[in-house]
């Protein structure tokens, strides 16, 4: 299972993805906001998405878990 | 071959046996470690010390100091060691001098022996002498521990010394080409440029045996120090490349954007791409919405030379892209934010990559390309344990010392200290130039309006109009976020349309090709580190 974790403390801007959904490496998971800038957090490894921790204006800190990717 | 005779003056002199001698020498020394170490080192997908230094070097230009040289350790008994297990000349590279020690893995894991490091001394020597760059090529278990086992350690450690001594004189090149530790995982510490090979190479401070004895940790070479620890995570390593013959080429062409030493312009040449050539692609690569993302790495390609770009650490502090190429034939460092990640924020890692690159290219008199779009350093208090104030400092200090050419492009934004480290006006800019999406301020309007408008906002009790008021207020403070403010100042010597950037830059080159600052004198400043 791959983690995919905030690298920077941010508000949660779009979450693109929905549990259960095929994603392929590179495909944004969601859109963080933080520094004035729109951050796309994408996944390094194609997969479907497990687990998904974040929704909309919730806040995250840097390490927070995004989201699970099963990797197959 | 005719066996050399001489019966002249009437004595008989019979050379043939002496030159035989000498032949057979050479013949074992070139031999490496023997036939069957030579296949362990293929095994292991490494080329031989020999294949290397012939895929370095320019056909022919190798002169080898002390092949002939044998371990001469009475402990070692008669064994007989090539070379001591460490190859040493000069060569050229595009028809320039380098220096060269290469360890060969096939004598002894590559360890170093007191001859070897003798004759690897006096390359160092030779390279600082002659003011040519030094090239390692490290394959290397480290410290001969069966000849350096007691206190007579006492009296080693100079190379790292004559290491330190050289760096900024000459160029420095550590090639990782196998697993190296303790000894040899500090000279590419003390390098320049260090390029590993990903699978056969490794650095660390103690091998994995050590280790296990040392901490009880269980952990491979490449688990503790592989390409992807040293590229990726930890910062120490340039370069991830696929196999030898790659990162022998990668030498090559790193060394290409340098002068032979300090004292020396950095090699200019030739091209085909016209300076002038407008770069309309940029429209299409930087989107004007301030918030959105675009890979910086596509600006820089677009903007130098040929597209040919030698990428510094690309895959470690990713916010922050380093790059040697070259603008109007001349070499370039460039330096620049990358909104794909972290938004462009500056953190201790890019802050550190930057300082490093700064330094380098100051050095080797190699002129710096600043490309601006900053949000500024993180803020709160995570980045603040790690230090982000010093390590800040240290890009600052970096940028402020800089004597080389200077040129600076605001693409977007430029907040705050970003401003200052991304080499701005009071930076002794040569040449500072603003694309009309410039944002340059101390910082943005969302968060100023917090700052300067907090008792407004704070008493307006109901939160939907205290949104709508901060809003209004923010567009107030916005509208003095203009490049044409700056412009109108003074402050920027420019304000350019993208397409006109290649040419921009090369403009600001030119113009301070000759640039001469002095400083007031001292032993060296107290850095931020």
């Amino acid at each position: 299972m791959h983690e995919i974790k905030a690298e920077i403390a941010a508000n949660v801007w779009q979450v693109v993805v929905e549990e259960g959904q095929m994603v392929a490496e590179g495909d944004e998971i969601c859109i963080l906001e933080s520094m004035k800038m729109e951050i796309p957090v994408i996944t390094e490894v194609p997969g479907v998405v497990r687990e998904l921790h974040v929704e909309p204006d919730q806040t995250v800190q840097e390490g927070d878990l995004i989201a699970l990717i099963d990797e197959s | 071959m005719p066996t050399p005779t001489s019966s002249a003056g009437g004595d008989v002199h019979d050379w043939g046996p002496l030159v035989n001698d000498l032949a057979t020498r050479r013949d074992r020394a070139l031999g490496m470690g023997g036939a069957d170490r030579v296949v362990r080192q293929r095994e292991l997908g490494k080329l031989t010390v020999r294949e290397r230094l012939d895929l370095l070097l320019d056909p022919g230009s190798w002169v080898e100091y002390g092949l002939l040289a044998d371990h001469m350790d009475a402990g070692l008994g008669d064994r007989y060691l090539a070379a001591d297990g460490a190859i040493t000349g000069v060569g050229e590279i595009d028809g320039r001098p380098v220096a060269v020690a290469a360890y060969d893995f096939t004598v002894m894991a590559g360890s170093m022996g007191a001859v070897g490091e003798t004759k690897i001394s006096r390359l160092r020597a030779h390279s600082l002498t002659q003011r040519m760059p030094f090239v390692c090529l490290l394959d290397s278990a480290g410290a001969r521990i069966q000849s350096t086992s007691g206190s007579t350690f006492a009296g080693a450690g100079a190379l790292f010394r004559e290491q330190v001594a050289m760096s900024g004189v000459v160029p420095m090149v550590a090639a990782m080409l196998g697993h190296c530790a303790a000894g040899t995982a500090y000279i590419p510490a003390l390098a320049d440029f260090v390029p590993m090979v990903k699978g056969t190479s490794s650095m660390a401070l103690g091998g994995r045996h050590l280790v296990k004895a040392a901490v009880g940790e269980d952990v491979t070479e490449e688990e503790m120090g592989g390409s992807a620890v040293h590229t990726k995570i930890s910062g120490c390593a340039d370069l991830e490349v696929a196999d030898d013959a790659e990162c022998l080429q990668i030498v090559r062409k790193y060394l290409s954007f340098f002068p032979q030493h300090n004292g020396e312009p950095a090699p200019i040449r030739a091209t085909s791409d016209p300076v002038d050539r407008r770069v309309d692609e940029l429209y299409d690569i930087v989107p004007t919405a301030p918030r959105r993302a675009y890979d910086m790495r596509k600006v820089v390609s677009a903007i130098v030379d040929d597209g040919d770009v030698l990428w510094m650490k690309p895959e470690w502090a990713k916010n922050l892209v380093t790059a040697l190429a070259r603008i109007g034939g001349r070499p370039v460092g460039v330096v620049a934010n990358q909104p794909m990640v972290l938004g462009g924020a500056l953190d201790v890692n890019a802050a550190d990559k930057a300082a490093r690159f700064v330094w380098l290219c100051d050095a080797f008199n190699v002129p710096l390309v600043f490309l601006h779009d900053v949000p500024g350093f993180i803020v709160g208090s995570a980045v603040e344990k790690q230090g982000i104030i010093r390590h800040g400092a240290k890009m600052l200090f970096a940028v402020s010392e800089a004597t080389v050419p200077k040129i600076s492009v605001i693409v977007r934004k430029s907040y705050g200290a970003g401003y200052f480290v991304m080499n701005g006006l009071a930076y002794e800019a040569d040449y500072i130039v603003a694309w009309p999406t410039a944002e340059i301020a101390v910082m943005g309007p969302d968060g100023a309006v917090n700052i300067i408008h907090r008792r407004t906002l704070d008493a307006i009790g109901d939160e939907t109009e205290r949104a709508a008021k901060r809003l209004e207020l923010a567009e107030e403070i916005r509208a003095n976020i203009d490049p044409y403010i700056a412009a109108g100042h003074g402050q920027l010597d420019d304000v350019i349309d993208p397409a006109e950037t290649r040419a921009a830059i090369a403009r600001g080159l030119r113009i301070s090709a000759a640039k001469h600052v002095d400083r007031p004198a001292r032993k060296h400043g107290v850095l931020p580190v």
